[in-house]
């Protein structure tokens, strides 16, 4: 397992690529890259902000990250999170999971990134036309979430 | 002395650095003396999904003692990935 806050940008090529290195025993690698939008509802977004609380925002992530891994029966996970300030175009999160056969890595990013969105301690502020706005969980987060519960 | 910390939209100027009396002694008397201090902040963190950190361990009673060395963090609706 390997949780990594980055206050600077990151490469997620270079960082997956880090994380396969040398593995011969593994048949799938899953990764999923989440990525600042310049967009949001139709709205221009300039800038975004990534709020954390230092030392706790790890531990929560590794918390869920080594949930998903008992329940995905995938026990290597790699996640990176940006916090800080971002612009569009930029990588926010990336979720890369390795297993012997791929329906254990799709299970593991799948249930991380539902569950990252609304248990992982960060706050989005957008910084549009409109002035700054920070975000709450979208409906849809919230229920995707519930369903990986069950 | 306890240390406060505001994550998301409960940042506020000075809001970190804001002195907690000594009669102050549990979460609950925390919250209190907030609210009344700043009406706003009361009514935010009075929100069903305010989070309570209490030294880096989520908490749920809000009887919980605190004092000097303590530091309580409240968190909002959280919005990564």
């Amino acid at each position: 397992m390997d949780i990594r806050i980055a206050p600077e940008p990151f490469d997620p090529q270079i960082e997956e690529a880090g994380f396969t290195a040398g593995r011969r025993d593994i048949g799938a690698v899953v990764s999923f890259t989440g990525v600042c939008r310049e967009r949001t509802n139709g709205e221009g977004v300039g800038e975004l902000f990534l709020d954390h609380y230092p030392g706790f925002t790890e531990k929560e992530i590794a918390r869920i990250a080594a949930d998903v891994a008992e329940r995905s029966q995938c026990p290597e996970i790699k996640v990176v999170h940006r916090v800080g300030r971002l612009t569009p175009g930029e990588p926010i999160v990336l979720v890369v999971a390795l297993s012997e056969h791929r329906a254990n890595a799709f299970e593991a990013v799948r249930l991380l990134m539902d569950y990252l969105k609304t248990d992982a301690p960060l706050w989005k502020r957008e910084t549009g036309p409109g002035g700054d706005r920070w975000i709450e969980p979208r409906a849809e987060d919230i229920a995707r979430r519930a369903k990986a519960d069950a | 002395m306890v240390k406060l910390v505001f994550l998301g939209k409960f940042r506020g100027e000075g809001r970190d650095d804001l002195a907690v009396p000594p009669n102050v002694m549990t979460l609950a008397d925390l919250k209190d003396w907030l609210a009344h201090r700043d009406p706003a902040l009361g009514e935010a963190l009075a929100a069903t999904r305010t989070h309570v950190v209490l030294n880096q361990e989520l908490v749920h009673d809000m009887a919980l003692p605190i004092g000097d060395g303590d530091e309580v963090a409240f968190l909002p609706p959280m919005s990564g990935g």
